[in-house]
């Protein structure tokens, strides 16, 4: 019996009584080897794309028509791409924007489905009706679809920026959320803390601020955690279809892709880039997937 | 129970089986091959398509009134089994054979030649190649001589009117630019106003108003005359004039004058046969040549046009030959990316690989193949100098400056695809024509010693050179390798600059550069297509380059009759001489053939008299490399000949890449 | 302005399907389906075959269909309009247009080809256009960019392409899937269901394009058993639908596997247990109805991911299906084509939803009865 209160009561208390909803999460979280693994690879990723680049002052840029894709070597630890640039230095920065879109595009969406969601989960009936029916109409339109017309909205020059993309992908991943987030909050409404914040008075913002969100926040993190690698994933096909921002994974990749031939191999090209985003996106899903066990009591229990 | 699981495969299967449905809703037969062929087409129609992948399409769609054999490139029948030249050597006679038919079974008259030769040429369809039929008599008057007439009468006038206005006189290089700025030059090369002709080739002095004014009103007369000239032509064309159907199977062609590589204009696809048929029903202009309209005579149908995907050709058995076409269907392929071509070919997807359709960096590893076939094309890549603006208006530093680049280098490093270096203009290969011998190569010792002489010792006081290219990688590449070939091998300061297409143009018009990047495709087989363009204020000089001589020996290769009937004028001041004279017996009497061999040969050696100009001479230009046709094929086609086959045994590039698929098989029993 | 407020009307217009009662539901579903299907038969198969199918389909619906489909029906109409309205503002609000090439045309020949493509320089004046093209004259319009085509004789070969992947794919997806999810699910925590679990976050942690070309660069390049690229034959089917399946595999997968984890943990399998009854019956009985309903709901979005990874799936194949035409169109802003693929990718969509929801019916009483 941990953590009972060492003047006994009459009451049985459970044994868990002292631990808030957080606590057990994390409890769970930390013992979930494979999700710790993951989290401690991401923070490795992001500090290698952040902090390297500056440190060793690597440069991505400059072309060097006589040295062209050239092996992994001493001078080029990656090789060199189809111009002469230095791969490490090409890997890594692409790096910065690959992750940047990610996080920034998870925000944006995160922000506008967490509030469309909990909208209209929390008022229900015809609001909620009309809400979802929106939601409805732009789920029939495919996703891609979206994306590349809002993309082509900006002009050639600024297609290759990290800004048109990340609302492009934001815009259009915020459907998922908003649709979770409102079956959450049509479940939490009818918990008994709601009543009692109504009856005292609360206004409908209130409520859904300060009461309902934060029990909801488990959820909205773990799907957060969930839309991070989908949206990179959605970069990466853009940059394939040839509308992604100009130096990120998905660019690198993508490019390889394009001169994967029977003669020469220039499997540098491919594998680094690869690994990268394979990582990134095999320790985030699985840090979501922790997190999702960790806040969900159901799960795993057998 | 069961019930859910069998439901499920139920499901499944049936999927599979609508995917299968679906699935063979979507292709035909086998075909013999499969070549790729490049960009998807974008029109069929012979009289508007201008690019490669079109040419072989529509080369085996229809058949013109020869044909190339695939082994010589010659004139072969097609829809005419054979034909007769006049003794002038000016007017050919076709006889078209009785069995040539659409394949709706309408049989081919000359009246669809007439139709035809007058749609291509005629000024409201645009066609970009309608200039190849322009040697024919009254041609150009019907296509260009009212568009003429209104540039003259147009913005001509108005530019001249204010030039007129600003100025009381005006000396002879801003004279010259502005004839260049104003498009002067087009409408006006064919006048026989003195007046004209005088001030086009102004060149020293200054011109006053009185002689502004006059040209002025030649420009009037000068347009009147080619209204004239078009109204006369849109009367007689096809019936009285140019070419003319006497009876069905005869068609009658009058030549401007003599032109030996005429037959390879009746080969090329824009002289071929359209349907009239279909094509005047209403609807049908923009899109008559899709498979389910499309009315054609050539060895092949076409079946399928699945855009993006491929287009299915099957051997057409209402075609005259059909007993020679040995392929009885073959798909096109389009392909975007080289990689993926390459691929394809190397997997066994398709069977050829046509021009150059590889990525370039594997050009080494590919070349050592067997199936590799390459050989020069028709092209030359060559830098134009200012010949007007110092220090290039002396002929010394042109040749310095074309003998401190090491074309050998370029070629290896920079291009890597087998491409020849050049030291002449002419690619070489062209059969009867021998280039002279060329003053341009590598030499830094004489480089430099002209280099002193024309007073830049060392370099030293030259001024910084720009070289001008459009906007493109490989142009770049070169560009800035020669600036600094020029640097190391004659201290010559000299930077690369890029514009885009538009202002590329624009500027090399204008004259506005020091030295600018520059390509020519010949359009048939004969050197005067690269020759030709360097008259005095030649459309496309573009240099300034101007030497009589030179215009001389173009205007008679063009047209030998005047040359004929005196040579001593223009024998004096040519540097093989002997070689002309010892054919003028032959060219003045004899029968028919061995007067059109003489002929020949008098040409050829007046081309080169005037090619030595540019390559011994005066240097206006610096070739630097000439292109390469490269395909890969798969040894189960036959066919293909990389090599042109004559019988008399010689050998020749075919260095116009084509393939006539008509010609073309499998070897059955081959992997 | 004008823009914004019709683009609410439409949208309430959408909305308002949802509260349908079931007499004007009645009514009005069957008529719009019955448009529908005239105007794609007359268009396909001629008039005849337009107004046959248009009664026959009417009559259908107003006598069998359930007021849920009805519902959906009605949805559908209005919000094809809606879209096609949304999009042509979207293109036109991009910069560039499709009669600005490189040869420099002057205004006058600009003209000319706007009139003859049907193209006028404002978006609500081309929507009613295009939308007449559609309903009296039956054809999708033109295409700008390629010559003497019309949309429909572009899509049209690339259709049966892009389904015939998209539905093998589908399958396949289910099938690795639920295989996967379900052996995992009947044995938690065991390492079969470590291991799977992991195979199957690789197939989400890479983008498809790289695993398609690990497949060419192993089936095609290296053991040359299948081809690197084109369209003619089984053999071009399968790496395609692979590599589009396989992200789709790792979420039904993830889904059977929880779905059967939560029937697992039923009172009526627990009963049956008791009773003895062996593990596989008990499977195959009972908990696999269960176990593939989170599936089935799942495949409606499933059904839209997979023709839009199409886009990149086809690109890479060289596979000439639809999803190659929109982002062709797109790029090349041929407003006819973007608009032909968007209305068959929603019809698609749509009707796909609905096949889903009936099939969820079906599986799941509960909800049979609220149809």
């Amino acid at each position: 019996m941990r953590n009972a209160p060492s003047n006994s009561h009459a009451v049985d208390v459970p044994a868990e009584a002292g631990r808030s909803l957080r606590q057990d999460a994390l409890c769970r979280l930390k013992e979930n080897r494979m999700a710790l693994v993951g989290a401690a690879l991401i923070v490795l990723i992001l500090l290698a794309c952040f902090a390297v680049p500056t440190l060793l002052h690597l440069d991505p840029v400059t072309t060097d028509p006589q040295n062209q894709k050239l092996p992994p070597s001493a001078r080029y630890w990656f090789g060199t791409d189809n111009l002469g640039r230095d791969y490490f230095a090409r890997v890594l920065v692409g790096g910065q924007t690959s992750l940047l879109v990610g996080f920034a595009a998870t925000a944006a969406s995160v922000f506008v489905g967490v509030f469309y969601g909990a909208v209209a989960g929390y008022y229900g009936g015809k609001v909620d009706d009309v809400m979802m029916r929106l939601v409805d109409f732009l789920y029939g339109i495919p996703y891609m679809f979206l994306v590349i017309i809002i993309m082509l909205m900006f002009s050639e020059t600024a297609r290759g920026e990290a800004l048109p993309v990340f609302l492009a992908l934001g815009l259009v991943q915020w459907l998922d959320m908003a649709r979770v987030i409102r079956g959450q909050v049509l479940t939490l409404r009818r918990r008994e803390f709601v009543l009692a914040a109504r009856l005292l008075g609360a206004s409908g913002p209130r409520i859904i601020l300060t009461h309902i969100l934060p029990n909801a926040l488990g959820v909205i993190l773990v799907y957060a955690t969930l839309t991070v690698p989908a949206v990179i994933i959605l970069e990466s096909f853009l940059s394939f279809l040839g509308l992604g921002v100009t130096l990120s994974w998905g660019e690198l990749v993508a490019e390889a892709v394009g001169v994967v031939n029977p003669i020469r191999s220039y499997w540098w090209l491919l594998l680094w880039p690869s690994l990268f985003l394979g990582l990134t996106l095999f320790s985030l899903n699985f840090l979501g997937d922790g997190l999702r066990d960790a806040t969900d009591p159901r799960s795993r229990k057998l | 129970m069961y019930r859910t699981l069998i439901s499920v495969l139920l499901a499944f299967a049936f999927t599979l089986l609508l995917v299968g449905l679906t699935f063979s809703a979507s292709l035909d037969a086998a075909p013999d091959y499969r070549f790729i062929n490049g960009t998807e087409p974008k029109t069929l129609d012979p009289h508007l398509a201008t690019g490669e992948p079109e040419n072989r399409i529509i080369s085996a769609l229809f058949e013109g009134l020869t044909r190339y054999d695939p082994k010589t490139l010659e004139a072969a029948p097609g829809v005419a089994e054979r034909w007769t030249l006049s003794s002038d050597l000016k007017t050919y006679t076709f006889h078209l054979r009785k069995n040539a038919v659409w394949s709706n079974g309408r049989p081919i008259t000359a009246a669809d030649f007439i139709y035809s030769w007058k749609r291509v040429l005629d000024p409201a369809l645009g066609g970009e190649y309608a200039y190849i039929l322009f040697p024919v008599q009254f041609a150009e008057a019907y296509n260009a001589y009212k568009s003429y007439a209104e540039a003259i009468r147009g913005p001509l006038k108005a530019k001249l009117a204010a030039l007129i206005e600003k100025n009381d006189s005006i000396d002879a290089a801003r004279w010259q630019k502005f004839l260049a700025e104003a498009d002067a030059h087009g409408p006006l090369k064919a006048t026989e106003q003195k007046v004209l002709r005088d001030l086009l080739t102004f060149k020293q002095g200054s011109l006053n108003r009185e002689q502004l004014n006059a040209f002025s009103q030649g420009l009037d007369l000068e347009a009147k005359l080619l209204l004239e000239k078009n109204a006369e032509a849109r009367q007689k064309l096809g019936k009285t004039a140019g070419f003319m159907a006497p009876d069905e199977h005869t068609f009658v062609v009058e030549l401007k004058a003599p032109t030996p590589y005429f037959l390879e204009i009746t080969s090329f696809y824009p002289s071929m046969p359209v349907p009239r048929f279909v094509i005047e029903q209403p609807g049908n202009d923009s899109d008559w040549f899709t498979p389910k309209k499309i009315v054609s005579n050539g060895p092949f149908l076409l079946k399928t046009w699945n855009v993006n995907e491929r287009i299915r050709l099957n051997k057409n058995s209402t075609y005259w030959g059909h007993a020679e076409v040995r392929t009885n269907a073959l798909d096109v392929l389009p392909t975007e990316q080289l990689t993926t071509s390459l691929n394809m070919y190397l997997t066994g997807e398709a069977d050829w690989l046509t021009n150059n359709l590889y990525p370039s960096d594997l050009v080494q590893d590919l070349r050592r193949r067997a199936d590799f076939h390459s050989g020069p094309a028709l092209t030359v890549y060559y830098y134009r100098f200012n010949n007007k603006k110092k220090p290039f208006n002396d002929v010394r530093v042109r040749h310095a400056l074309n003998l401190a680049v090491d074309r050998k280098l370029i070629v290896e490093r920079v291009l890597g695809l087998g491409q020849l270096p050049a030291v002449s203009f002419v690619p070489p290969g062209m059969l009867g024509y021998d280039s002279p011998p060329s003053k341009i190569g590598l030499d830094l010792a004489l480089a430099r010693e002209l280099l002193a002489q024309a007073g830049f010792p060392g370099g030293q006081g030259f001024p910084e050179v720009g070289i001008l290219y459009n906007t493109n990688e490989t142009h770049k590449k070169i560009a800035e390798v020669i600036a600094d070939q020029l640097k190391r091998n004659l201290g010559v300061a000299a930077k690369a600059y890029n514009q885009e297409w538009q202002s590329y143009i624009s500027t090399v018009r204008g004259q506005g550069y020091d030295i600018a990047r520059a390509a020519w495709v010949g359009d048939y087989s004969d050197p005067n297509t690269f020759l030709d363009m360097w008259v005095t204020n030649g459309g496309n000089n573009q240099t300034g380059f101007s030497s009589p001589i030179y215009d001389q020996l173009i205007a008679y290769a063009g047209n030998l009759e005047p040359f004929l009937a005196n040579p001593e004028g223009l024998l004096a001041h040519l540097k093989e001489p002997a070689m002309i004279r010892q054919e003028l017996e032959g060219a003045r009497a004899g029968s028919v053939a061995q007067k059109s061999a003489a002929w020949g040969k008098i040409r050829m050696q007046l081309m080169r008299e005037a090619e030595s100009i540019l390559v011994q001479d005066e240097f206006p230009i610096m070739p630097i490399y000439f292109y390469v046709n490269s395909d890969l094929v798969n040894p189960r086609l036959r066919g293909f000949y990389s090599e042109l086959e004559f019988r008399d045994g010689k050998r020749a590039p075919n260095f116009k890449g084509i393939h006539p698929l008509r010609d073309i098989w499998v070897e059955k029993g081959q992997p | 302005m004008i823009e914004a407020i019709t683009i609410l009307v439409g949208f309430v217009i959408i909305a308002s399907t949802a509260w349908l009662g079931p007499k004007s539901a009645r009514i009005a579903a069957p008529l719009l389906l019955a448009g529908m299907l005239y105007i794609g038969g007359r268009a396909g198969w001629g008039q005849l075959t337009g107004v046959i199918l248009a009664v026959g389909g009417g009559a259908l619906a107003y006598f069998f269909a359930p007021l849920r489909v009805l519902r959906r029906v009605a949805f559908l109409v209005p919000s094809l309009v809606l879209l096609i309205y949304t999009t042509t503002l979207l293109m036109y609000r991009a910069p560039g247009n499709p009669f600005a090439g490189e040869k420099v045309a002057d205004p006058q020949v600009e003209m000319a080809l706007r009139a003859h493509y049907g193209v006028p320089k404002d978006a609500t004046q081309f929507f009613f256009v295009y939308m007449h093209r559609l309903v009296v004259e039956g054809t999708l319009g033109p295409s700008i960019k390629v010559a003497g085509r019309s949309v429909e004789e572009l899509i049209g070969p690339a259709l049966p392409v892009s389904i015939s992947i998209g539905l093998l794919a589908l399958a396949l997806a289910c099938a690795i899937g639920l295989t996967l999810g379900v052996c995992a699910g009947l044995r938690p925590n065991s390492l079969a269901d470590y291991g799977s679990m992991t195979l199957v976050l690789f197939g989400i942690s890479l983008p498809n394009f790289v695993i398609g070309a690990l497949f060419i660069i192993i089936f095609a390049l290296k053991l040359g058993w299948l081809p690197v690229a084109g369209w003619g034959g089984y053999r071009h089917l399968i790496m395609p639908a692979f590599t589009l399946a396989l992200p789709y595999a790792a979420y039904v997968a993830r889904l059977a596997r929880s779905g059967t984890l939560e029937v697992m943990q039923q009172d009526f399998i627990r009963t049956a247990r008791a009773k003895g009854l062996p593990r596989n019956i008990i499977v195959l009985k009972h908990a696999l109805k269960g176990s593939l309903l989170p599936v089935v709901s799942f495949l409606g979005p499933a059904a839209a991911g997979i023709m839009t990874g199409s886009f990149v799936v086809e690109t890479l194949f060289g596979v000439p299906g639809i999803g190659q035409w929109f982002v062709k169109g797109a790029i090349n802003r041929d407003y006819s084509v973007v608009l032909g693929t968007a209305i068959i990718y929603s019809g698609l969509i749509t009707s796909f939803n609905l096949v889903v929801d009936l099939a969820y019916a079906w599986l799941d009483p509960r909800v049979r009865g609220t149809l």
